[in-house]
């Protein structure tokens, strides 16, 4: 049987936060080890020192995490520049493994294989699973979840996109005590586990169809006539492009959309970066939603996760949301969560992040993707 | 009460962890605040944009509409005028059937005779072979050894003539039927025929191009259910739009491929015994159709010939007539001066009563 324990503290003074978690998570432990761990941290903490204190009191735990832009865990609720700590306790039919691959911004492809890699020589049970939390502002997205399919053959990935508070700046990933930047940590759960999920989005296509007419990956110069740049300021004046505001992207021949959210932009050359691919030739829509809409959405995703849940009753909840939804829901992001508590029948440890990007299967066993502006449930436990 | 020194050291801690929280938090609600405004900033531009261009297409959807109010009421007008045309037409190629069929009834006879009379002469010729100045004066004027020889070609010739005529008439009147308000069985390849027939003078060389080469490839077909009427439109519709390439094919100097080819145009039909529809292939090797016309070419009022020279609506009346009326489909296939294909099919049978 899976145990899984979450703590939380909201101290932003990263020692008293570290000692906090690890002292709640020993009691609820109660005397069994953790043979992994999830840690999500606010960007302002000394994340080298909270690795260091895991590492001193769970020596050799199979660790990853990640800065994030917002924490949510069943312990405090919807929080910002807080420190989560969840951990998976030792079973012997489950087996979880951590790697890492560096430099997602030079070659996604190879960062992505050596962290799999990694992980995968210290597995011995068949693998079911993968969570990854990659960097998100050095390299294309969808490069790294393509080196991690190609890695993983048929595993489901499952996992976001580490944030940075909306800063766009420098984001870091963690791997046992190392703290690192422009990286793709992966956890890898073999054995007997079983899991079901859940994905919604909320946002809906408002302005006119355009033509994409200059791209190069995930880096959009120019539609119809205008640059990128003229196309975003048309809809939202002379603000900045933000991920609250994606692209509906309608690839050519095709009636349903997915969400492309800006990271950076260029006004230079008008181009704006985004965190994934768009297509050459796609149709593309500027976006809105609502508060209710986005909240309707976490619902669908949570009870859609619940529905197709395999096993008697999960060990634990992990919510992958996007960080433009935080943005969108202001004061009301805490109502994410507590959707997720009223939907889940038990209280259930959980821990979850506001993220730049999400990374599931659009349905139960299909293939994985990148997505922008989604709610992500993963329900996990043991047969 | 006192505190001790221990419970002091405790309350100052958790005052202090308190304080922090509240500094995080207050510094996190300004930065917070600051994003919220420029979300909200956002969105009342976009809303204002969106709200903009909703109205922008609402003013085009009015004018569309207007636009196709008028055409509307221009091709009523038209259809009327069509109808009574084609009423007259079929009139008059009625009334001209009884008189040449006189002609071409007469005809006969009146070859008999004049074999009769010639042989008649060449018997008195034989019995009087020196006759007087008289009737010699009078074989010199009429030239009688010219008209021996001319006259039975003139009356084969006003044959073939009478002949033309009747298949002429019998086109107008095959096209200018008037369809009831039920489907009826029609030879498709009577329709083509007689649609390529009234293009005829269309298809003739002219300074610009080269004579139409007209190639039928005719399957076996079945009678198919339709309006005939309304399918000879179409066929009209079709072939004329083939012809328009084939002219402007050679026009287009700077699509020398299209230029060099001799004009063609090719006719396929074949049966499609697993659908039980007919299918009829109308090719031309023409300029062809850009991939972004053929997308809106069935659109009404959408037309790529100078102002004037076309209405947007040959091939939408086609494709409406096709699709909506008969419930088949019709296409287009085209590489770009490769010539375009059109493939219209029908179902054999109409599964639906038409009112």
């Amino acid at each position: 049987m899976l145990k899984v324990v979450v703590a939380h503290s909201e101290d932003p003074d990263s020692a008293f936060a570290i000692a906090a978690v690890l002292q709640e998570c020993l009691q609820q432990l109660a005397g069994q080890s953790p043979q992994a761990g999830i840690v999500l941290a606010a960007i302002d903490f000394d994340h080298a020192l909270i690795l260091q204190r895991i590492n001193e009191c769970f020596p050799g735990i199979e660790l990853i995490g990640g800065t994030t832009d917002g924490e949510m865990s069943s312990v405090l609720g919807f929080q910002q520049d807080s420190l989560v700590l969840m951990l998976f306790g030792a079973t012997e039919d489950i087996e979880i493994r951590a790697g890492i691959g560096h430099g997602v911004g030079a070659d996604a492809a190879i960062a992505a294989q050596q962290a799999v890699a990694q992980a995968t020589a210290k597995c011995h049970a068949p693998l079911r699973l993968c969570l990854t939390l990659p960097e998100s502002l050095t390299g294309n997205s969808v490069a790294i979840l393509q080196g991690l399919k190609q890695a993983l053959g048929q595993v489901p990935i499952f996992g976001g996109l580490v944030a940075d508070q909306w800063r766009f700046q420098q984001t870091y990933q963690f791997y046992q005590t190392e703290v690192y930047s422009d990286a793709v940590p992966v956890l890898l759960f073999g054995g007997n586990v079983v899991f079901s999920h859940g994905i919604a989005s909320g946002w809906q296509p408002l302005g006119n169809p355009s033509q994409v007419t200059r791209v190069e990956q995930n880096v959009l110069y120019a539609v119809n006539e205008q640059t990128a740049l003229e196309f975003y300021q048309h809809y939202l004046g002379q603000l900045p492009p933000s991920s609250e505001y994606p692209l509906a992207v309608f690839e050519p021949g095709a009636e349903h959309c997915y969400m492309r959210a800006p990271s950076v932009y260029d006004p230079s050359n008008g181009s704006i970066t985004f965190f994934a691919d768009i297509p050459a030739g796609a149709t593309v829509q500027i976006t809105s939603t609502s508060h209710d809409d986005i909240l309707a959405a976490s619902k669908i995703s949570m009870e859609m996760a619940l529905a197709h849940y395999p096993g008697a009753r999960p060990a634990a909840a992990l919510l992958f949301s996007c960080a433009s939804r935080r943005q969108i829901l202001g004061t009301r992001s805490k109502e994410e969560y507590q959707m997720a508590q009223q939907c889940f029948p038990v209280q259930l440890p959980t821990c979850g992040f506001y993220a730049n990007g999400e990374i599931a299967p659009m349905e139960q066993a299909g293939n994985s993707q990148f997505h922008n502006e989604t709610f992500v449930t993963l329900l996990l436990g043991s047969n | 009460m006192t505190l001790s020194h221990v419970d002091l050291e405790t309350k100052i801690q958790e005052l202090e962890r308190a304080n922090r929280i509240l500094q995080k938090k207050l510094s996190r609600c300004e930065s917070d605040r600051q994003h919220l405004e420029q979300t909200n900033q956002k969105k009342e531009t976009l809303l204002r944009t969106v709200i903009e261009e909703l109205k922008e297409s609402k003013n085009q959807l009015q004018e569309r509409t207007e636009r196709l109010e008028q055409a509307f009421h221009d091709l009523q007008a038209l259809q009327n005028k069509m109808a009574d045309l084609g009423s007259l037409v079929a009139g008059v190629a009625h009334e001209i059937n009884n008189p040449i069929n006189f002609v071409a009834g007469n005809l006969q006879p009146a070859q008999l005779y004049v074999k009769d009379l010639l042989y008649l002469i060449n018997v008195y010729e034989q019995c009087t072979p020196n006759p007087n100045q008289t009737i010699q004066l009078a074989i010199e004027a009429v030239d009688l050894e010219y008209v021996r020889e001319d006259f039975p070609k003139l009356l084969v010739s006003m044959s073939e003539g009478v002949k033309r005529i009747q298949e002429i008439s019998k086109s107008l009147r095959l096209f200018c039927r008037m369809d009831s308000d039920r489907p009826q069985p029609f030879n498709i390849h009577e329709g083509i025929n007689s649609t390529i027939l009234i293009l005829k003078s269309r298809l003739k060389a002219n300074d610009q191009r080269a004579a139409i080469d007209v190639i039928k490839n005719y399957g076996q077909l079945p009678k198919v259910e339709c309006f005939p009427g309304q399918i000879n439109q179409v066929f009209m519709n079709i072939l004329a739009n083939g012809i328009d390439a084939l002219d402007e094919a050679q026009t287009q100097t700077h699509r020398p491929t299209a230029a060099q080819r001799s004009p063609q145009i090719t006719i396929q039909t074949l049966l499609l015994s697993d659908t039980e529809e007919i299918e009829i292939r109308i090719r031309d090797n023409g300029v062809g159709i850009p991939e972004p016309v053929q997308e809106r070419i069935f659109e009404q009022l959408f037309t790529t010939k100078p102002v004037g020279q076309g209405t947007g609506l040959g091939l939408a009346i086609a494709h409406q007539i096709v699709v909506q009326k008969h419930h088949g489909t019709l296409t287009v296939v085209s590489d770009e001066d490769q010539g375009a294909e059109f493939v219209i099919r029908l179902p054999i049978k109409m599964m639906v009563a038409v009112s």
